[in-house]
């Protein structure tokens, strides 16, 4: 929804001492330290205070699905890596999950409690980053130094396994390329420990503190009637109290196993929908990873000898069909719709990416506040511009 | 649902705390600005406002020795699997340019040529062999997602941790075969295996039962 207002001229005050006022149109981007990378808002102010507000995007965009139609199932990978970079793993999951259910694959289940596990560190990597930005953007310096001191312990976790500290490369259609290295599920558990031991000391300055309190209790209040609206999903629609999470409703991988009664995956949620309910619910959700994580960690550990992998032919054709296959991506819900006419190449590879609903919710929240508070709103809406754009 | 008081957003509560808002939060001024109404408790809980808390974390972090590893007087240590540069093994390679077919970014510039070789038996036929005449890799194009070095059937190509290797010249960044076999010597060996990894294929080969047939090997085959 664009809603472009020209800025009004007005008149203020009467008589002779009348003062010939106009809204100002404020473009905060796309350049600008205060947007997660290049995203623009077109601002029609009237004085601090926002009248309309209209996100421009496309600044980043790439062509990630025409480029997707020209390439194989694993050079896909390379690219759905980096739509969202902070949840790298969970979108070549995506891309690999849908081409397995199209297969009709099996996967090993070394590979199934693997991926799980890597699907939830590159959540608590995902979930750190905005805890250290969100208050960095609130004028808080220390958190994210704090938090991305946890994101170095993990990345290194994570490249001992992939090789890579951002995008992993690491899925492959049929499991994953390697099988663990010896002695990393110990490192993992090591690190988790830390990890949460050290939690608290970076919720010290986010949970109670007054500052954060009076920038974000009660500012960008998002409806459940708004979230559902727009198709908003993820910590942004659970704090919106709209209860859906997809490990859990349409569960993938080994999920419905973790997201039972008794297991370690439980959905947060919370029902004020402000930006501190998108806090809390980051936060608490980055507890909830780390549970399962943990868990995975004793699975792994206890499985029979087993493959990693598939052996796949030399050339992997999709047979020819389509097929909508959505995960739980730590912004949100992350879909793949891949339709094939039987070739290595998909014919179209539509990708649903979570921030672009979660960006065009702004356009609704955002009128009525003052640019101060925008910061706080803005930050509060977890998104990666590469996932708008593509 | 939300409840009646965030239903009404901060900006028509009006301006609270203004101050407080533009603090920064190593400013440390802050007895003198008690909140006018009770501030709410952390979960922790405890009669320490919330801000002092966070307070109380950089004063340990400020005594606690930093675990900075401060690059470049200290390296990294970098795990066998790290994706930094591409090492090629030129004696392995055939020039079969699966490499070059694979590579999302065609980044890989490979050139070749057919040698016969005489026979080497009287009467034998005559043997064709690729020699590779260039082999460059631009990493100013690489995605370093290492599809090339996973489709090489000879094992010519290779990962090594080193990343060192920024130029200001980004024609400088085009790699041939002669820097791509210096990078050979920093190929870390691969990572020993969790014992919950099946076998590698040379293992289970060897506990496949002999083949009935042939006792001795025919004689001249090595």
């Amino acid at each position: 929804m664009t809603s472009t207002t020209d800025p009004r001229e007005l008149t203020v005050g009467v008589g002779a001492g009348g003062l010939a006022t106009a809204d100002m149109v404020l473009n905060i981007g796309p350049q600008h330290p205060a947007t997660h990378g290049v995203l623009r808002l077109r601002l029609v102010v009237d004085g601090e205070r926002i009248i309309t507000a209209e996100p421009i995007i496309g600044y980043m965009h790439r062509g990630a699905e025409k480029l997707f139609e020209v390439r194989d199932y694993r050079q896909i990978t390379v690219l759905a890596n980096r739509h969202d970079w902070l949840s790298a793993f969970s979108n070549e999951l995506g891309v690999v999950l849908a081409v397995e259910s199209m297969l009709g694959m099996e996967v090993p289940e070394r590979a199934v409690w693997a991926r799980m596990l890597l699907a939830e560190l590159n959540r608590v990597l995902n979930h750190l980053m905005f805890l250290g930005s969100y208050p960095l953007e609130l004028g808080a310096i220390t958190p994210i130094f704090y938090a991305f001191r946890e994101r170095e312990e993990l990345q290194t976790v994570m490249e001992e396994v992939s090789g890579g500290r951002m995008h992993y490369m690491f899925n492959r259609v049929g499991g994953l390329l390697h099988d663990l290295p010896a002695g990393w599920l110990g490192r993992v558990e090591s690190t988790i420990e830390d990890v949460r031991g050290r939690l608290p000391d970076l919720e010290s300055m986010l949970v109670g503190n007054e500052i954060v309190h009076a920038r974000t209790r009660g500012v960008g209040v998002l409806s459940a009637e708004t979230v559902a609206a727009y198709g908003v999903s993820g910590p942004i629609a659970r704090a919106s109290g709209l209860d859906v999470d997809l490990r859990r409703d349409t569960p993938y991988l080994a999920y419905d196993q973790v997201f039972s009664s008794g297991g370690p995956g439980r959905v947060v949620t919370r029902t004020q929908g402000d930006s501190l309910a998108r806090l809390e619910v980051l936060l608490e959700q980055v507890h909830v990873s780390l549970d399962i994580a943990q868990h995975c960690v004793g699975v792994l550990g206890s499985l029979p000898q087993g493959p990693i992998n598939v052996k796949l032919p030399k050339v992997v054709r999709v047979p020819e069909g389509e097929t909508y296959y959505a995960t739980e991506n730590p912004l949100g819900f992350n879909g793949y719709y891949l339709v094939s006419r039987g070739d290595k190449t998909p014919w179209r590879l539509k990708l649903r990416s979570a921030s672009f609903n979660n960006v065009s919710v702004l356009s609704e929240t955002l009128p009525g506040n003052l640019i101060s508070d925008m910061v706080a709103i803005l930050g509060s809406m977890f998104f990666v511009v590469g996932d708008i754009d593509k | 649902m939300s409840d009646d008081d965030s239903v009404r957003t901060r900006a028509e509560r009006g301006p609270e705390r203004r101050g407080a808002a533009t603090d920064n939060m190593s400013d440390r001024t802050m007895d003198a600005e008690q909140p006018e109404r009770e501030p709410e408790r952390g979960e922790r809980g405890g009669l320490v406002p919330g801000i002092f808390k966070g307070l109380a974390t950089t004063a340990r972090a400020m005594v606690t020795p930093s675990h900075t590893a401060e690059y470049p007087d200290v390296l990294p240590d970098l795990p066998p699997r790290s994706r930094g540069t591409i090492a090629l093994l030129e004696e392995n390679c055939t020039s079969c340019m699966l490499c070059a077919r694979e590579c999302p970014d065609w980044c890989i510039y490979i050139d070749s040529h057919k040698e016969t070789l005489p026979a080497t038996t009287e009467g034998g036929r005559e043997r064709q062999r690729n020699v590779l005449d260039r082999f460059g890799i631009d990493f100013s194009l690489c995605m370093y997602c290492g599809i090339c070095i996973e489709v090489c059937p000879f094992d010519a190509l290779f990962w090594s941790p080193e990343f060192e290797y920024a130029e200001t010249d980004i024609r400088d960044m085009l790699h041939e075969k002669d820097r791509l076999g210096e990078w050979m010597a920093t190929v870390p060996p691969p990572p020993a295996l969790d014992p919950g990894a099946a076998d590698a294929a040379e293992v289970t080969a060897l506990s496949k039962p002999v083949r009935p047939g042939r006792a001795t090997p025919p004689a001249g085959r090595p």
